[in-house]
């Protein structure tokens, strides 16, 4: 349905935001976007929307050109943006229910979706409070809420749950896989993983603005069959000495380890682990299956893990052994 | 909407500033009650610069501060035509604006014992200052980084309220500057209120109007250009 096609995005300052990216995102499909800060994801969207226009190649929908109809484009793709939308003076019932009319709906049917939307995404208590006063997460609920309340065909997510709770982020969640169900193609950026890793379909890495891998979760975590990770939480700041084989360098950030090893491992690492434990040597341990996050920091390179990428607090993914 | 619980408090500076440029003006010139001309200037100059001042001096801050905030963008963003935008927030200034108008007029008529005749050209008068203003005070905010857009409106706020005849009249100011009124937009804008409200033997001028929808036209296309733009 939504087709990029070797879309490359150059400044006038020669700096290059995108460089030959194709992507197909098909109705009922929740798309990903991930990559660190600055590695193209808002620039990408801004082009679907006409915002910005591609330096080369194409963007079509259903195969209407949009960069030659940015009219079309407006019309048929909902944007939520990174930025906060725009809520000074308004509550979210009446954003909600205005960016309805803009978009089309009835006065009956905005109305009634705004409703819908806000007690689905549990904001009801503040659907009457002016913007000034909303918290950044509620916020942030009521700028998906006017993206979502009568969307097109594309819907896109610039980082829907930042300022979220996690409560509410999983109502946000099962809103996204709605729009999806309804035949709708979701681009989702973000660039926090483990979260992309539970809630797309498919997606794409994108970094320096290319595209460094494409595919469903299960399949950018295929080359990683057979490998767990070891993940240590240290009680002081010593690096500790690593007696088990591993399959790569030992991470550290602060004082959490990560260590990559092979299933066949695992007893080893486990006893290991515990007998650490034991000793009080770390705080907890978690040994799980690597994760897309994981897959992510190998692609993007080292340096990645300091270039913002949003990790999962110890305990948020996979299965904890500890 | 956004600008709602504000609306109230600009009307209220519009008035007060409309008020005080009669009055005090007249302070700064104290032979003007036995000059009726100056005092004509004055009065209706005072409704010219509220409508310059929300023209050039308050929309363009505001266009400036969402534009800082990404609220421009996220209008863009929107299945809306340019133009339907564009034509709302003028509606709206130009709403807030009428009352400091009236005030000023009003207060004028009280300080100077003038006797103003309102000409059936006074309406579109007032909607073509004030949609020139408004045009050339977009064209600025949407051209202008955010943070210079302040200054570049201030200056001309200060041109139009110090070195501009619309208070008084053009030859007070140096030939050279009397020369730059003839193209700028302020010398006309003061002409087309100040003849609707006293209608000169000769009739209205033609030509202040046609400058101004030149100017008017100028600023729209840059503003349309600028929303219609992508990077």
């Amino acid at each position: 349905m939504l087709h990029l096609s070797e879309v490359s995005k150059e400044y006038r300052r020669g700096v290059r935001a995108n460089d030959g990216v194709s992507l197909n995102v098909a109705p009922g499909e929740v798309f990903g976007l991930l990559g660190h800060n600055g590695a193209g994801k808002t620039t990408l969207i801004n082009q679907v929307v006409g915002l910005l226009s591609p330096t080369t190649g194409t963007i079509t929908l259903d195969g209407v050109d949009l960069v030659a109809n940015p009219a079309h484009a407006r019309r048929q793709c909902a944007l939520m943006p990174q930025a906060h939308a725009p809520l000074d003076g308004l509550s979210p019932r009446q954003a909600v229910q205005m960016l309805g009319r803009i978009r089309g709906a009835s006065r009956r049917r905005a109305i009634e979706c705004a409703d819908a939307l806000l007690a689905a995404l549990d904001i009801t208590a503040w659907a009457d409070t002016t913007g000034e006063r909303l918290s950044g997460g509620v916020r942030r609920l009521t700028a998906y809420a006017m993206a979502a309340v009568e969307p097109g065909r594309v819907v896109m997510l610039d980082e829907p749950t930042n300022d979220v709770d996690p409560i509410r982020r999983r109502l946000l969640w099962q809103q996204v896989r709605t729009l999806a169900a309804e035949g709708r193609a979701v681009v989702l950026v973000t660039h926090n993983v483990a979260e992309a890793e539970r809630s797309v379909d498919r997606l794409a890495v994108l970094d320096h603005g290319r595209v460094v891998a494409k595919g469903t979760p299960a399949e950018l975590r295929a080359g990683t069959a057979g490998e767990l990770r070891l993940e240590l939480l240290v009680a002081t700041g010593t690096p500790l000495e690593t007696p088990i084989p591993t399959r790569a360098p030992t991470r550290r950030t602060g004082r959490r380890h990560v260590l990559s090893i092979d299933a066949a491992t695992a007893p080893q690492a486990l006893e290991w682990a515990q007998r650490l434990r034991a000793d009080g040597h770390i705080e907890e341990f978690s040994l799980t299956p690597t994760s897309l996050e994981d897959v992510y920091v190998d692609l993007v390179g080292p340096g990645a893990t300091s270039a913002d990428v949003t990790t999962a607090a110890p305990g948020e993914s996979g299965t904890l052994v500890s | 909407m956004r600008l709602r619980s504000f609306v109230p408090l600009m009307v209220i500076v519009q008035v007060i500033l409309s008020v005080s440029i009669v009055f005090g003006f007249a302070f700064l010139n104290p032979g003007i009650d036995a000059d009726p001309e100056g005092a004509l200037f004055l009065s209706t100059g005072a409704p010219t610069l509220a409508l310059i001042a929300i023209g050039l001096g308050i929309a363009p801050g505001q266009v400036a501060q969402q534009k800082a905030q990404g609220i421009l963008d996220y209008q863009r963003a929107l299945p809306v035509p340019r133009t339907a935008t564009l034509a709302a927030e003028a509606t709206v200034w130009v709403g807030i604006a009428l009352p400091g108008v009236a005030a000023g007029l009003w207060a004028a008529t009280l300080r100077f014992d003038l006797e103003l005749q309102i000409h059936p050209l006074l309406a579109p008068a007032l909607v073509l200052v004030a949609l020139t203003c408004l045009a050339v005070g977009y064209g600025i905010a949407y051209t202008v980084p955010p943070m210079v857009v302040q200054v570049v409106t201030n200056l001309l706020l200060f041109l139009a309220l110090l070195f501009s005849p619309v208070n008084f009249p053009a030859d007070r100011l140096p030939g050279w500057l009397a020369t730059a009124h003839t193209f700028l937009p302020f010398a006309y804008m003061a002409q087309v209120i100040r003849e609707s409200l006293a209608p000169p033997p000769e009739g209205i001028s033609v030509l202040p109007f046609a400058v101004l929808s030149a100017w008017c036209l100028l600023g729209l296309t840059l503003a349309h250009w600028v929303m219609n733009r992508r990077g």
